[in-house]
């Protein structure tokens, strides 16, 4: 029907509207407004800032900037919590009589709180800083000088801002998908966020890293975040031309500067309070359901586990598990415990390193026990822990990105189609990894 | 005469009047909300290709892309 | 007795902030049912009274382009608020004003809250909240969101105004004599269907028509009069 009307009352009809509802508004203006906007300090900033050189420089220097400023200044928080958490664990342990409640309380409900709440301070940092970014109009201008890349790589300018952010966390990555109008963009742009490699998987790259790439673990670990961005680019280029629904360009890039506001503490505070408890809403209670999960997979068969004064992780249910799937990982060199690791990696990345420690029969404190253990057990060769890193980052998103993911899409196939698609590009890479280093002679 | 040429073909700092949105039904709506209209004032204050322009309209700045940018046409003979 | 209140606005025009101000930082967050886009509610108790505060999403105008636009759309137009608070961004008066002209012709009950006033006078602006009210027919009020000024004022004049919800004079816009003559015909066939106009504010009604706006035509497209308002408009063509 709306073909007919602009049939009847010609192209200019709709636009007609627009134009009179502005003219009417020049026609107030001058009598409710005094004064003219010079050119603003904001102005003169924006100068330097979007320069067609200084641009991009500038804003990698601020992202960069923005990560070490989280991680560094919310780690000493994290291993506070972390090493109160484990005191309390330990305390339980010895004042509870009866073994199995101690085990649950210390390992179990202590352990979990200690995953959860060990990864809070990273996470609001990064939300913190994010919100000051905002805030003070800043990100609209990351937009503006990223787009003219973006547009080439088949993603909108709008999607760069969502992708750095996945870099700290996937979930507010994903989360920040809502500022992208177009709804094929979005959620084409949630597709590939998972790739960014988020902090959570750090641990993993640092694990593996250091404990079978020798000399070699720092360029390991920076070639996992430049291979997800080229997995990024990839997949986001080949969705839009084999998949119909991405087929077309990017939307029309049209986006509002802000003025540069010096950030309030208020405002950002609470930026940073309601996306903060969001996320702990959602990711921890998964996360902690996660690791008990684990505690109880891993105890259990408790006799048998539990055998005089050893700890028989072979004989729990966990290794029943990884036992069972660890054909399917053989040929990428994996054994049961990395295929127990991979599967506990789905609940949350941060309950890998704990899943080896575990594996280990050490108790979940710090990645510096795991790395000599895992080093000494000689599960991974250099080839395939690069390839369990790979892996590792390009799998399933842990499951609270999962449900970010259906609760922005608002459907169940392009959920399963991003759990799915991660699977197969994950295991394709690693068998990649694996079968070109063969090549090369190595094994 | 006046002539017609497309936003990007001003440089910084170049002032003009919109006079034609061309483009598909919903890009000439959402420009004329953002104020894109005929007879508005624009102003460049940033560009360099083939990224995204910096205007100021209405009192806003807004970054247009491109192929945005293209289909807005503008006069640079002041109104009458 | 509860007040309803709305809050729009373009974004970037402390919004947020106003909210938070309004409803202490405490809000239940969810979606809007079967949609991505996320809703905020609040309660804010002033002088006795329970204001319940709805976040709408930020938008620069109310047509069916996007799900945003038409989540707050529909919102006003269903729910019937008792007030619609309309943030402006003081510094940017001029294209704010196009979403409050809008709000107007939507007939919601319309309180302008001028916010980032502070940003405005560093600028060397100076605007007349008088003026604002008169011209708009809605009451204004300076704000300045993030020291909290003109909050209580802009609670007073939200509780005023709901208590004269359904005493507001029509907020006309003339959009020239050939489509002023149209709307005219359409409001009067558009009477005569009792389902939408009962529901919808009629002359915004035909103006969407007008304006070609899609999820309003595919509402009259199952109305009695469709044909009836073909009719008027094929009547007029030149």
């Amino acid at each position: 029907m709306s073909e007919k009307i602009k049939e009847i009352l010609g192209e200019d009809a709709e636009v007609a509207f627009a134009e009179r509802r502005y003219a009417l508004i020049s026609e107030i203006l001058p009598r409710i407004l005094k004064g003219v906007r010079p050119l603003t300090r904001s102005d003169l900033l924006d100068k330097a800032l979007l320069n067609k050189y200084l641009g991009i420089p500038i804003f990698l220097a601020l992202w960069w900037a923005l990560f070490r400023f989280t991680f560094d200044v919310s780690a000493p928080f994290s291993d506070l919590i972390r090493m109160f958490l484990s005191k309390l664990g330990e305390i339980s342990r010895v004042s509870i009589s009866n073994q199995q409640l101690a085990s649950f309380v210390a390992d179990g409900v202590f352990g979990g709180l200690g995953g959860v709440l060990g990864f809070l301070p990273p996470i609001f940092f990064l939300f913190l800083g994010l919100a000051v970014l905002e805030d003070s109009g800043y990100l609209a201008r990351a937009a503006f000088v990223v787009d003219r890349i973006m547009y080439k790589l088949g993603l909108h300018g709008k999607s760069f801002i969502p992708m750095l952010i996945g870099f700290g966390c996937n979930i507010p990555g994903v989360m920040a998908t809502r500022t992208i109008d177009k709804e094929e963009d979005r959620i084409l742009t949630i597709l590939v966020n998972p790739l960014m490699s988020c902090s959570a998987r750090l641990p993993v790259y640092v694990l593996i890293g250091s404990a079978v790439l020798g000399g070699y673990a720092a360029a390991g670990i920076y070639s996992m975040y430049v291979l997800g961005i080229v997995l990024a680019v990839l997949m986001a280029l080949l969705f839009r031309r084999v998949i119909p629904y991405f087929k077309g360009k990017p939307s029309p890039f049209i986006l509002e500067l802000p003025m540069y506001a010096r950030p309030t503490l208020r405002g950002t505070f609470s930026h940073m309070w309601e996306r903060g408890v969001l996320f702990l809403k959602k990711a921890g209670t998964i996360i902690f359901l996660g690791i008990i999960v684990v505690w109880f997979l891993s105890s259990y068969p408790w006799e048998a586990v539990h055998h005089g004064d050893n700890f028989l992780l072979e004989n729990s249910y966990l290794a029943m598990l990884g036992k069972g799937i660890e054909p399917i990982f053989r040929p990428l060199g994996f054994n049961w415990m990395g295929a127990v690791a991979l599967f506990f990696g789905f609940i949350a990345k941060e309950i890998v390193v704990g899943t080896f420690a575990t594996l280990f029969g050490l108790a979940a404190g710090g990645t510096g026990e795991v790395i000599p253990a895992l080093r000494v057990s000689g599960i991974f060769t250099p080839l395939t822990g690069l390839a369990f890193m790979a892996f590792t980052l390009i799998y399933i998103p842990c499951i609270a990105t999962i449900a970010v993911i259906h609760r922005e899409t608002a459907s169940w196939g392009w959920t399963i189609f991003a759990v799915v698609y991660g699977l197969i590009l994950a295991y394709v890479v690693a068998l990649a990894i694996v079968g070109v280093g063969g090549l090369f002679g190595h094994v | 005469m006046v002539a017609k040429i497309p936003l990007t073909m001003l440089s910084e700092n170049e002032e003009a009047v919109i006079v034609k949105v061309n483009g598909g039904m919903g890009l000439t709506r959402r420009l004329s909300e953002m104020g894109f209209t005929y007879g508005a004032k624009v102003k460049v204050l940033h560009s360099s290709p083939p990224g995204p322009i910096l205007v100021v309209v209405r009192g806003s700045r807004i970054a247009l892309g491109r192929g945005v940018a293209m289909k807005i046409m503008v006069s640079l003979e002041a109104d009458a | 007795m509860i007040i309803r209140v709305a809050v729009i606005g373009n974004p970037n025009v402390g919004k947020t902030l106003i909210f938070n101000n309004l409803t202490g930082g405490r809000a239940h967050v969810g979606n809007w049912p079967g949609k991505t886009v996320e809703k905020k509610e609040g309660k804010c108790l002033h002088k006795g009274v329970e204001m319940q505060i709805i976040d709408l999403p930020g938008t620069y105008s109310l047509t069916a382009n996007s799900i945003d636009e038409l989540v707050a759309r529909n919102f006003i137009v269903e729910e019937k608020p008792d007030v619609v608070i309309d943030i402006v961004d003081a510094s940017n008066l001029e294209r704010n004003l196009y979403l409050t002209l809008q709000l107007l012709e939507l007939e919601a009950n319309v309180v302008i809250a001028l916010n980032k006033y502070d940003v405005a006078k560093d600028l060397g602006y100076e605007i007349d909240v008088k003026e604002v009210s008169t011209l708009l027919g809605a009451p204004a009020i300076l704000t300045v969101a993030t020291t909290k000024e003109g909050m209580e004022e802009l609670k007073d004049v939200v509780m005023g105004a709901a208590k004269v919800k359904d005493g507001k004079r029509q907020f006309l816009i003339s959009y020239g004599k050939r489509f002023d003559e149209l709307i005219l015909r359409l409001v009067c066939v558009l009477q005569k269907d009792e389902e939408l106009s009962s529901k919808y504010p009629i002359t915004w009604l035909a103006i969407k028509i007008l304006e070609a706006d899609e999820e309003i035509l595919k509402l009259v497209d199952k109305s009695p009069c469709k044909h009836e308002i073909i009719n008027q408009l094929l009547e007029t063509k030149t």
